[in-house]
Protein backbone atom coordinates (compact mmCIF):
# COMPACT_ATOMS: atom_id res chain seq x y z
CA UNK A 1 0.00 0.00 0.00
CA UNK A 2 1.40 3.39 -1.11
CA UNK A 3 1.91 6.68 1.32
CA UNK A 4 0.57 9.84 0.57
CA UNK A 5 3.06 12.38 0.46
CA UNK A 6 3.00 16.06 0.29
CA UNK A 7 5.83 18.37 -0.61
CA UNK A 8 5.87 21.63 0.59
CA UNK A 9 8.14 24.68 -0.49
CA UNK A 10 8.06 27.47 -2.62
CA UNK A 11 11.25 26.60 -4.79
CA UNK A 12 10.53 24.21 -7.69
CA UNK A 13 13.76 23.33 -7.73
CA UNK A 14 13.69 22.42 -3.52
CA UNK A 15 10.34 20.57 -4.21
CA UNK A 16 12.10 18.35 -7.14
CA UNK A 17 15.25 18.15 -4.90
CA UNK A 18 13.28 16.24 -2.26
CA UNK A 19 10.92 14.33 -5.07
CA UNK A 20 14.31 12.71 -6.36
CA UNK A 21 15.76 12.29 -2.55
CA UNK A 22 12.49 9.61 -2.07
CA UNK A 23 13.96 6.07 -1.46
CA UNK A 24 12.94 4.19 -4.73
CA UNK A 25 11.83 1.65 -2.54
CA UNK A 26 9.09 3.72 -1.02
CA UNK A 27 5.52 3.59 -3.02
CA UNK A 28 4.35 6.62 -2.74
CA UNK A 29 1.61 9.16 -3.76
CA UNK A 30 3.01 12.90 -3.97
CA UNK A 31 1.33 16.12 -3.94
CA UNK A 32 2.76 19.48 -4.27
CA UNK A 33 2.16 22.46 -2.58
CA UNK A 34 3.86 25.95 -3.31
CA UNK A 35 3.17 27.23 0.19
CA UNK A 36 1.70 26.95 3.02
CA UNK A 37 -2.01 27.99 2.55
CA UNK A 38 -1.49 25.59 -0.46
CA UNK A 39 -0.93 22.73 2.20
CA UNK A 40 -3.88 23.48 4.39
CA UNK A 41 -5.66 23.57 1.81
CA UNK A 42 -4.41 19.52 0.60
CA UNK A 43 -4.51 18.51 4.48
CA UNK A 44 -8.22 19.56 4.87
CA UNK A 45 -8.88 17.78 1.87
CA UNK A 46 -7.11 14.47 1.70
CA UNK A 47 -5.51 11.88 4.07
CA UNK A 48 -1.32 12.81 3.45
CA UNK A 49 0.47 10.23 5.75
CA UNK A 50 3.64 11.96 5.42
CA UNK A 51 4.20 16.00 4.87
CA UNK A 52 8.01 17.69 3.91
CA UNK A 53 7.50 21.29 4.78
CA UNK A 54 10.10 24.13 3.93
CA UNK A 55 9.91 26.98 6.93
CA UNK A 56 10.53 30.16 4.44
CA UNK A 57 8.04 30.72 2.40
CA UNK A 58 5.43 33.64 1.43
CA UNK A 59 1.55 33.31 1.70
CA UNK A 60 2.21 31.33 5.28
CA UNK A 61 5.35 30.03 6.54
CA UNK A 62 6.43 26.60 7.66
CA UNK A 63 5.85 28.10 11.55
CA UNK A 64 2.30 28.86 10.58
CA UNK A 65 1.24 25.58 8.97
CA UNK A 66 2.57 23.63 12.02
CA UNK A 67 0.44 25.66 13.85
CA UNK A 68 -2.42 25.26 11.95
CA UNK A 69 -1.51 21.61 12.36
CA UNK A 70 -1.64 21.32 16.04
CA UNK A 71 -4.70 23.71 16.21
CA UNK A 72 -6.47 21.75 14.02
CA UNK A 73 -5.56 18.45 15.26
CA UNK A 74 -4.27 17.16 11.78
CA UNK A 75 -2.58 13.61 11.72
CA UNK A 76 0.56 13.81 9.46
CA UNK A 77 3.71 13.16 10.09
CA UNK A 78 5.84 16.40 9.12
CA UNK A 79 9.14 16.58 8.69
CA UNK A 80 11.24 20.20 7.72
CA UNK A 81 13.46 20.74 5.16
CA UNK A 82 14.59 24.16 5.31
CA UNK A 83 17.78 26.31 5.26
CA UNK A 84 16.40 28.09 8.58
CA UNK A 85 18.84 26.27 10.36
CA UNK A 86 19.53 27.77 13.71
CA UNK A 87 19.12 25.49 16.58
CA UNK A 88 16.60 27.93 18.17
CA UNK A 89 14.44 27.40 14.76
CA UNK A 90 14.95 23.56 15.16
CA UNK A 91 13.57 23.38 18.98
CA UNK A 92 10.86 25.58 17.99
CA UNK A 93 9.49 23.38 14.65
CA UNK A 94 9.81 20.01 16.89
CA UNK A 95 7.90 21.46 19.62
CA UNK A 96 5.40 21.93 17.30
CA UNK A 97 5.17 18.23 16.57
CA UNK A 98 7.57 17.94 13.10
CA UNK A 99 9.22 14.65 13.95
CA UNK A 100 13.01 15.87 12.61
CA UNK A 101 14.51 18.86 11.01
CA UNK A 102 16.71 18.13 8.12
CA UNK A 103 18.85 21.22 6.45
CA UNK A 104 18.68 22.07 2.95
CA UNK A 105 19.49 20.68 0.45
CA UNK A 106 18.23 17.69 1.95
CA UNK A 107 20.38 14.08 0.49
CA UNK A 108 18.55 11.12 -0.11
CA UNK A 109 20.81 9.11 2.53
CA UNK A 110 19.92 11.34 5.47
CA UNK A 111 16.34 11.22 4.14
CA UNK A 112 15.96 7.92 4.37
CA UNK A 113 18.08 7.79 7.72
CA UNK A 114 15.35 9.84 9.11
CA UNK A 115 12.39 7.98 7.41
CA UNK A 116 13.82 4.90 8.93
CA UNK A 117 14.39 6.30 12.61
CA UNK A 118 10.56 7.34 12.58
CA UNK A 119 9.13 4.07 11.60
CA UNK A 120 8.28 5.30 8.43
CA UNK A 121 10.48 3.07 6.16
CA UNK B 1 15.56 41.75 -21.77
CA UNK B 2 18.80 39.48 -22.76
CA UNK B 3 19.80 39.55 -19.07
CA UNK B 4 16.34 38.65 -17.27
CA UNK B 5 16.28 35.47 -15.51
CA UNK B 6 13.35 32.94 -16.88
CA UNK B 7 11.16 31.48 -14.06
CA UNK B 8 13.19 28.61 -13.60
CA UNK B 9 16.69 30.40 -13.34
CA UNK B 10 14.83 32.95 -10.89
CA UNK B 11 13.74 29.81 -9.05
CA UNK B 12 16.96 27.77 -8.76
CA UNK B 13 18.22 31.45 -7.69
CA UNK B 14 16.67 32.12 -5.15
CA UNK B 15 17.07 28.71 -3.45
CA UNK B 16 20.62 28.96 -3.74
CA UNK B 17 20.72 31.83 -2.36
CA UNK B 18 17.98 30.85 0.38
CA UNK B 19 20.15 28.01 1.65
CA UNK B 20 22.69 30.59 1.81
CA UNK B 21 20.79 32.53 3.85
CA UNK B 22 19.95 30.33 6.63
CA UNK B 23 23.24 29.63 7.04
CA UNK B 24 24.76 33.23 6.91
CA UNK B 25 21.80 34.13 9.71
CA UNK B 26 22.92 30.71 11.75
CA UNK B 27 26.51 32.37 12.16
CA UNK B 28 24.82 36.13 12.61
CA UNK B 29 22.57 34.12 15.37
CA UNK B 30 25.85 32.94 17.20
CA UNK B 31 27.43 35.25 17.28
CA UNK B 32 24.93 37.45 18.85
CA UNK B 33 23.55 34.99 21.07
CA UNK B 34 19.66 35.54 19.83
CA UNK B 35 16.97 34.27 16.79
CA UNK B 36 17.42 35.65 13.55
CA UNK B 37 14.16 36.12 11.58
CA UNK B 38 14.19 35.41 7.87
CA UNK B 39 11.99 36.27 5.23
CA UNK B 40 11.80 35.60 1.53
CA UNK B 41 14.71 37.18 -0.48
CA UNK B 42 14.20 39.41 -2.76
CA UNK B 43 15.65 39.14 -6.80
CA UNK B 44 15.08 42.13 -9.24
CA UNK B 45 16.82 43.40 -12.59
CA UNK B 46 17.53 47.17 -12.09
CA UNK B 47 19.58 49.70 -14.50
CA UNK B 48 22.57 51.39 -13.90
CA UNK B 49 20.35 54.60 -13.10
CA UNK B 50 17.19 52.92 -11.17
CA UNK B 51 20.12 50.97 -9.11
CA UNK B 52 21.68 54.78 -7.99
CA UNK B 53 18.05 55.56 -6.75
CA UNK B 54 16.99 52.19 -5.65
CA UNK B 55 19.66 52.98 -3.55
CA UNK B 56 19.55 56.24 -2.85
CA UNK B 57 16.56 55.88 -1.09
CA UNK B 58 17.51 52.87 1.27
CA UNK B 59 20.45 54.98 2.60
CA UNK B 60 18.72 57.70 4.36
CA UNK B 61 20.62 57.70 7.77
CA UNK B 62 22.85 54.34 7.57
CA UNK B 63 25.93 53.04 7.54
CA UNK B 64 26.86 50.87 4.77
CA UNK B 65 29.70 48.48 4.76
CA UNK B 66 30.80 47.45 1.07
CA UNK B 67 32.87 44.43 -0.02
CA UNK B 68 33.48 42.92 -3.24
CA UNK B 69 33.50 38.93 -4.27
CA UNK B 70 35.21 37.51 -7.35
CA UNK B 71 34.53 33.73 -8.03
CA UNK B 72 35.39 31.55 -11.45
CA UNK B 73 34.33 31.84 -14.29
CA UNK B 74 33.08 35.51 -14.24
CA UNK B 75 31.45 35.59 -11.07
CA UNK B 76 31.42 38.44 -9.20
CA UNK B 77 30.02 41.62 -7.41
CA UNK B 78 29.56 43.70 -4.59
CA UNK B 79 27.73 43.05 -1.32
CA UNK B 80 26.48 45.83 0.92
CA UNK B 81 25.34 45.76 4.55
CA UNK B 82 23.14 48.38 5.27
CA UNK B 83 22.38 49.48 8.74
CA UNK B 84 20.10 52.05 10.15
CA UNK B 85 21.91 54.39 12.62
CA UNK B 86 20.23 53.49 15.52
CA UNK B 87 21.13 49.88 14.82
CA UNK B 88 24.80 50.68 14.24
CA UNK B 89 25.04 53.12 17.71
CA UNK B 90 23.48 49.86 19.30
CA UNK B 91 26.22 47.51 17.66
CA UNK B 92 28.50 47.18 21.29
CA UNK B 93 25.63 46.24 22.97
CA UNK B 94 24.93 43.58 20.54
CA UNK B 95 27.97 42.30 20.08
CA UNK B 96 28.90 42.22 24.01
CA UNK B 97 31.87 44.70 23.70
CA UNK B 98 33.18 47.25 26.19
CA UNK B 99 33.03 50.81 25.89
CA UNK B 100 35.81 51.82 23.73
CA UNK B 101 37.08 48.35 23.16
CA UNK B 102 36.38 48.60 19.22
CA UNK B 103 35.23 51.54 17.24
CA UNK B 104 31.53 51.11 16.05
CA UNK B 105 33.28 51.35 12.37
CA UNK B 106 35.37 48.08 13.39
CA UNK B 107 32.30 46.38 14.42
CA UNK B 108 30.43 46.73 11.49
CA UNK B 109 33.25 45.85 9.33
CA UNK B 110 33.61 42.94 12.00
CA UNK B 111 29.94 41.37 11.47
CA UNK B 112 29.20 42.38 8.03
CA UNK B 113 32.42 40.37 6.69
CA UNK B 114 31.15 37.47 8.77
CA UNK B 115 27.70 37.91 6.93
CA UNK B 116 29.22 38.25 3.62
CA UNK B 117 31.33 35.44 3.59
CA UNK B 118 29.36 33.15 5.44
CA UNK B 119 26.61 33.85 2.95
CA UNK B 120 28.99 34.15 -0.45
CA UNK B 121 31.09 30.89 0.87
CA UNK B 122 27.87 28.55 0.96
CA UNK B 123 26.57 30.49 -2.24
CA UNK B 124 29.76 29.77 -4.03
CA UNK B 125 30.54 25.83 -2.51
CA UNK B 126 26.40 25.21 -4.18
CA UNK B 127 27.72 25.89 -7.62
CA UNK B 128 31.08 24.31 -7.51
CA UNK B 129 32.76 27.64 -6.95
CA UNK B 130 35.10 29.90 -4.95
CA UNK B 131 34.71 33.57 -3.92
CA UNK B 132 37.98 35.70 -2.94
CA UNK B 133 36.67 38.70 -1.11
CA UNK B 134 38.08 42.77 -1.14
CA UNK B 135 38.44 44.39 2.26
CA UNK B 136 35.46 45.23 3.40
CA UNK B 137 34.94 49.05 3.28
CA UNK B 138 32.75 51.44 5.46
CA UNK B 139 31.35 54.12 3.65
CA UNK B 140 30.89 57.48 5.27
CA UNK B 141 27.49 58.13 6.82
CA UNK B 142 26.17 61.27 4.31
CA UNK B 143 23.68 59.30 1.48
CA UNK B 144 25.79 61.33 -1.11
CA UNK B 145 28.53 59.92 -0.14
CA UNK B 146 27.15 56.05 -0.60
CA UNK B 147 25.05 56.98 -3.14
CA UNK B 148 28.26 58.63 -4.89
CA UNK B 149 30.08 55.40 -3.85
CA UNK B 150 27.47 53.15 -5.69
CA UNK B 151 28.31 54.94 -8.98
CA UNK B 152 31.99 54.32 -8.72
CA UNK B 153 31.46 50.62 -8.44
CA UNK B 154 28.67 50.43 -10.76
CA UNK B 155 29.85 53.15 -13.27
CA UNK B 156 30.36 50.73 -15.73
CA UNK B 157 27.30 48.56 -14.97
CA UNK B 158 24.64 49.05 -17.86
CA UNK B 159 21.94 46.45 -16.20
CA UNK B 160 22.38 44.27 -12.45
CA UNK B 161 20.76 41.98 -10.87
CA UNK B 162 20.42 43.15 -6.82
CA UNK B 163 19.31 40.86 -4.24
CA UNK B 164 18.20 41.85 -1.18
CA UNK B 165 18.10 39.75 2.08
CA UNK B 166 16.85 40.87 5.38
CA UNK B 167 18.41 39.97 8.96
CA UNK B 168 16.02 41.06 11.80
CA UNK B 169 17.48 40.27 14.91
CA UNK B 170 14.26 39.86 16.97
CA UNK B 171 15.60 40.36 20.41
CA UNK B 172 16.82 43.73 20.22
CA UNK B 173 14.70 45.01 17.30
CA UNK B 174 18.09 45.11 15.10
CA UNK B 175 17.55 45.26 11.51
CA UNK B 176 20.27 44.90 8.96
CA UNK B 177 19.64 44.50 4.97
CA UNK B 178 22.41 42.66 2.67
CA UNK B 179 22.00 44.10 -1.06
CA UNK B 180 23.99 42.25 -3.55
CA UNK B 181 25.18 43.63 -6.63
CA UNK B 182 25.67 41.45 -9.47
CA UNK B 183 26.77 43.39 -13.02
CA UNK B 184 25.58 42.90 -15.77
CA UNK B 185 28.59 40.46 -17.67
CA UNK B 186 28.70 38.30 -14.38
CA UNK B 187 24.61 38.05 -14.83
CA UNK B 188 25.29 35.54 -17.74
CA UNK B 189 27.74 33.82 -16.11
CA UNK B 190 25.62 32.90 -13.17
CA UNK B 191 22.55 32.26 -15.47
CA UNK B 192 25.38 29.70 -17.37
CA UNK B 193 26.04 27.99 -13.99
CA UNK B 194 22.14 28.19 -12.97
CA UNK B 195 21.12 26.34 -16.39
CA UNK B 196 23.84 24.06 -15.58
CA UNK B 197 22.03 22.91 -12.31
CA UNK B 198 18.84 22.76 -13.52
CA UNK B 199 19.71 20.38 -16.63
CA UNK B 200 20.29 18.22 -13.72
CA UNK B 201 16.68 18.66 -13.36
Amino acid sequence: MSSSVLICDDSNLARKQVLRSLPDSWEVDVQLAKHGVEALEVLNNSDIDVMFLDLTMPELDGVGVLEAIKQDDINVDVFVISADIQPEMQSKVLDLGAKAFLRKPVSPDVLLDTLKQHGIM
Amino acid sequence: MAYELNEDQQDCLQELINVAMGQASDQLARYLDTFVFLTVPNIELVNGHGLSSTLESNTDSTAVVSQGFFGYEGIRGEALLVYQHKDSDRIADLLGYEPGELSVEEQLIDISSILTTTFLNVFASQIENQMSYSAPKLLAHTQDTVSDYIKQVSFDWEMALKVNINYQVTDYSFNCEMILLIPAAAIENIKMVIDRILEDY
